[in-house]
């Protein structure tokens, strides 16, 4: 009964697993190599290195930083408790900085105001010193006099004129938080409640595998501790999203995984009625090793989403131990060696015609696609070289006698289909199934957006967009990156859009922008200052009036003309500085960089807009670009579909012929139509990810139609056959469906109704090509 | 930060401070809080360094328990001010323009009319008190606390009697204000043209 060769195959292939294990206890030598950054699995868009040295420079806030707003109805308990956390949080470890309240530098503001009283002074104020001195003096007067004016950091015998007062004024407002001047908190008012700012920045970033899930059990303790003293803790961060990604993850792969696996094993049980049919789940296992070594191999690391999708792969790898295992209700008696012989060519179509579908995923712009195409064709390799060279000796004594309920209704449908086809004739079935499809596809709407690959729960949206509503600090992704040939031309044309983004800003479309113009003006602007200045001397009659000493103004005067053009560098090093620090991005290969960034919800195509005509300015948003990447591959992702068919057919001529071979893969296509027509009678919307699903499905349903087509042991057992196949594929794909990971839940609801169209129509993949050889082989 | 709000909120913590002694807290701030509405005139002395004389400007204020403060300078220029829970605002022309929030002036201008609404709470965090004198002639001594208020000025000395006569302020630059409410009367209720300026 057994070859030789079929007893050294277990052998030469427990070698091979051996060594699989090695490598794969190497890799994981320093922990699980496993990565959840996002931006890794989305496509490069190539921006160029500026480009990407700005994007990553907006984006390092986003992943270390968390902000917390800690709220109490009482400003003093807020605080308390704010500090409190604070300390607690410093001294976790965790944290690099954590900044409660503001440790102003009162002698550093002082001299870099003194020092600016050039370079800072705002439009309006340089345009009033220029065209009006005398309302300019004015104001002065009326400023020294005013008991209401406010506080000066400078005093007044140190600037006479009043310049550094002006500066200090026309900072930009950030946000709507106030400064607590007794305990130095940022206090902001909302909702009957005094919200204290509490900042922390980590000591790495939110794609470290462990800090996300420690930072946010952090956050947890601190807000159980706050809720006993009635105060509430409103959180933000990249690193809350990326702790709930990775959650997310591990209980989706637990329930994928999970329920695949014991729907998988119970209907083996149910169907084989053998304890040692279990081991058909051994290729499983071994696909699952094979996918992960791969896929660390070539990548150096494997990511958590390729871990949800990929555990699907169960499903498919338990097809090829099921291919012949179904023999049994044909075969009698079953024994495992002979059994394979007889599948082993459907098999090894079905191998190379799932990995043909499964690499063609690896040639659109998606990391992610890749790492899982890779994923999957080398955990089908595996599970097949386990499941043709180990799982025989396995089972080499067990005889199979199977239940024989699922034959009776296999029995039962394909009579059923009998039945069917003498009332209504397949033309007329098809044409039938067109109209549906046709009518399917009429309504069906494409959307694409990345935020369908993140899952974020309500809860942790809600409360970032609490915290933009309560603090005014609303960070967009979008930003302007600003080029000139030096400081000069860069800080002209910065002011230039900042007019532009001031217009938005005034008809509400914009809540606020930050750029290093508002913080100094360029140095012929600093010239012209000057100049004005030198007029003064004409209308300043009111200041000497009120006592003034004219030499003191001719002093100042003095030092204002002496006062050295100040550069960008310079302006960054004070205190007043510090917001725009993250700006300046310095010189480049061809001058100098910066950025303009942006607050609040807006309208890309009308910052867009902006930037059209105004030179060495670009508007850089990364998440509208990968929307459109989204919709181009849409087509590419087509398009490899239709190669991949092409490549299929090519491969089955070899068995089938053309007319076979074609037949075979029109099935499959149907079924993807349908499965297209179906989301569009649904409501659903066809997105990037149901195109991969189908694309998916195409490969995996070829299995079926050459499953029918061979008819090995009868239609009604290879229907039994097919309906296992796509019963178990169906339990571990169809379970993604159920992912709150929208790009994932679209790709498993696609894969579900692939799979369903593909089962119904297999049985036309043709039944008269292979002759009836049934009971022979036995012998 | 408004210093002068500072003060004129410490002058009415006096109405609410529940703290004892001989002539103590207690006792001021219910001396203070009995008048519903006070009228006076004010004289306003800008002590800066390098100025030989100061700078002194005079005017009127009124300052009602429920609404606000209004302060109108008459000399030597003219400009009304009030500050109410809204903020500060200017009468320009005829219209009260809302001056933008400083960051830190309207909070300051938030803490004085949280202290005028009986919320002690905040200047006691932010200073030290000390009165002494009697009923007829006291004076209270305000020492800041925090860090950040000790950067900016020394202290604030406020001397009265049945009313508020002085308010000094000690900025550790070197220079000082001082204000001096004189002719306050708290018997007159609020005219019509003052309640419309309040209801504005």
């Amino acid at each position: 009964m057994t070859l030789p060769s079929e007893r050294r195959l277990p052998w030469l292939f427990l070698i091979l697993l051996l060594a699989v294990v090695a490598l794969a206890g190497w890799q994981w030598r320093d922990g699980a190599p496993l990565s959840a950054n996002l931006m890794e699995l989305v496509p490069g868009t190539n921006p160029d290195a500026l480009e990407l040295r700005a994007e990553q420079r907006m984006q390092e806030p986003l992943n270390r930083e968390m902000l917390v707003l800690v709220g109490h109805a009482d400003r003093q308990q807020a605080v308390a408790m704010a500090q409190t956390l604070g300390e607690q949080w410093q001294a976790s470890g965790l944290f690099e900085k954590v900044q409660w309240n503001l440790q102003a530098d009162l002698p550093a503001l002082r001299t870099q105001l003194l020092q600016g009283r050039l370079a800072m002074l705002s439009a309006d104020d340089r345009q009033l010193l220029s065209e009006h001195p005398d309302a300019f003096i004015q104001q002065r007067v009326q400023a020294l006099f005013d008991p209401f004016n406010g506080f000066t950091l400078v005093p007044s015998q140190d600037d006479w004129l009043g310049l550094t007062g002006r500066i200090q004024n026309s900072q930009p407002k950030h946000g709507t938080v106030q400064l607590d001047i007794g305990s130095g908190a940022l206090v902001a008012d909302a909702d009957g409640k005094r919200w204290v700012l509490l900042r922390a920045r980590t000591t790495g970033n939110a794609f470290d595998m462990n800090l996300p899930l420690k930072v946010a059990d952090l956050l947890q303790h601190s807000r159980e501790q706050a809720a006993k003293s009635d105060v509430q803790l409103l959180a933000a961060s990249g690193l809350l999203y990326a702790a709930n990604g990775q959650q997310q993850a591990t209980r989706e792969m637990t329930w994928v995984g999970g329920g695949a696996t014991l729907g998988i094993l119970l209907l083996l049980l149910l169907a084989f009625r053998r304890w040692r049919v279990l081991l058909a789940f051994v290729p499983v296992l071994v696909g699952m090793l094979f996918g992960a070594v791969a896929c660390v191999a070539l990548f150096g690391h494997m990511h958590v989403m390729t871990l949800v999708l990929g555990s699907s792969l169960i499903g498919v790898a338990v097809d090829y131990p099921l291919h012949y295992l179904s023999k049994s209700w044909s075969l009698k008696p079953w024994r495992s060696w002979p059994a394979l012989r007889l599948t082993l060519s459907g098999l090894t179509l079905s191998l190379i015609t799932s990995a043909i579908g499964y690499l063609a995923l690896a040639w659109t712009p998606f990391p992610a696609l890749t790492q899982i195409a890779v994923f999957s064709a080398a955990g089908l390799l595996g599970a097949y070289l386990s499941a043709v060279c180990l799982l025989p000796a396995l089972l080499n004594n067990v005889e199979l006698q199977p239940a024989q309920w699922p034959l009776r209704l296999a029995e039962r449908l394909v009579q059923l289909r009998e039945n069917l086809l003498e009332h209504v004739r397949t033309p007329v079935l098809l044409a039938l199934l067109i109209a549906f499809c046709a009518g399917g596809l009429v309504q069906l709407q494409s959307k694409n957006d990345i935020r369908q690959w993140v899952g974020a729960p309500q809860r942790l949206t809600d409360e970032a967009q609490t915290i933009a509503r309560i603090t005014g600090y609303q960070p967009t992704s979008q930003f302007f990156l600003v080029r000139g040939a030096n400081q000069q031309q860069l800080l002209e044309r910065q002011a230039a859009l900042s007019e532009r983004l001031q217009q938005l800003v005034n008809l509400d479309k914009l809540q606020g922008y930050l750029a290093l113009d508002q913080l100094l003006s360029p140095p012929s602007q600093q010239q012209q200052v000057r100049e004005a200045l030198s007029k003064l001397p004409q209308y300043w009659q009111p200041l000497l009036e009120l006592g003034v000493p004219l030499a003191a103004l001719q002093t100042e005067l003095q030092q204002l003309q002496n006062l050295p053009a100040e550069d960008i560098d310079a302006a960054l090093a004070g205190p007043l500085g510090e917001p725009y620090r993250t700006l300046w991005l310095g010189p480049t290969a061809d001058g100098v960089a910066a950025m303009t960034s942006l607050q609040g919800l807006n309208n890309p195509s009308l910052l867009r807009v902006q930037a059209l005509d105004l030179p060495g300015v670009m508007l850089v948003d990364r998440l509208g670009e990968l929307n459109n990447v989204f919709a181009a591959t849409q087509i590419s992702a087509a398009e490899l579909k239709l190669a991949s068919c092409v490549l299929i057919v090519l491969v089955l001529i070899v068995p089938f012929g053309f007319g076979g071979a074609l037949r075979i893969v029109a099935l499959p296509l149907l079924a993807a139509l349908c499965s297209l027509a179906s989301l569009g009678w649904l409501g659903q919307p066809l997105t990037l990810f149901s195109l991969f699903g189908l694309l998916l499905v195409t490969a995996i349903s070829v299995d079926y139609a050459i499953l029918m087509r061979e008819q090995v042991g009868g239609a009604a057992v290879s229907l039994l056959g097919t309906l296992l196949a796509a019963l178990t594929t169906w339990l571990s794909f169809g379970l993604l469906a159920v992912s709150s990971t929208p790009a994932v839940s679209n790709f498993g609801l696609a894969v579900s109704l692939g799979l369903a169209f593909s089962f119904i129509l297999a049985p036309w993949a043709g039944r008269h090509v292979h002759r009836a050889a049934v009971v022979e082989p036995a012998a | 930060m408004n210093l002068f709000c500072k003060c004129l909120g410490a002058m009415a913590l006096l109405a609410v401070s529940t703290l004892a002694n001989a002539f103590d807290l207690q006792q001021l701030s219910e001396q203070l809080a009995k008048p519903d509405v006070i009228h006076g005139q004010f004289i306003q002395e800008k002590h800066l360094r390098a100025l030989p004389q100061p700078l002194i400007s005079k005017g009127n204020f009124v300052l009602a328990k429920n609404h606000g403060l209004l302060w109108l300078l008459k000399t030597p220029l003219q400009q009304d001010y009030r500050i109410t829970a809204n903020g500060i605002a200017r009468r320009d022309g005829n219209a009260w323009q809302l001056l933008p929030n400083k960051s830190a002036g309207a909070e300051q201008n938030r803490l004085f009319l949280a202290v005028l609404q009986g919320d002690s709470s905040g200047l006691q965090r932010d200073f030290e008190l000390a009165l002494s004198g009697d009923a007829q002639q006291w004076k209270l001594t305000l020492t800041p606390r925090s860090v950040l208020l000790k950067q900016v000025f020394n202290q604030i000395n406020i001397d009265g009697g049945e009313l508020v006569q002085t308010i000094e302020l000690l900025e550790t630059q070197g220079d000082s204000t001082v204000l001096r409410m004189q002719d306050s009367t708290s018997g007159q209720p609020l005219s019509e043209a003052e309640q419309h300026d309040f209801a504005e």
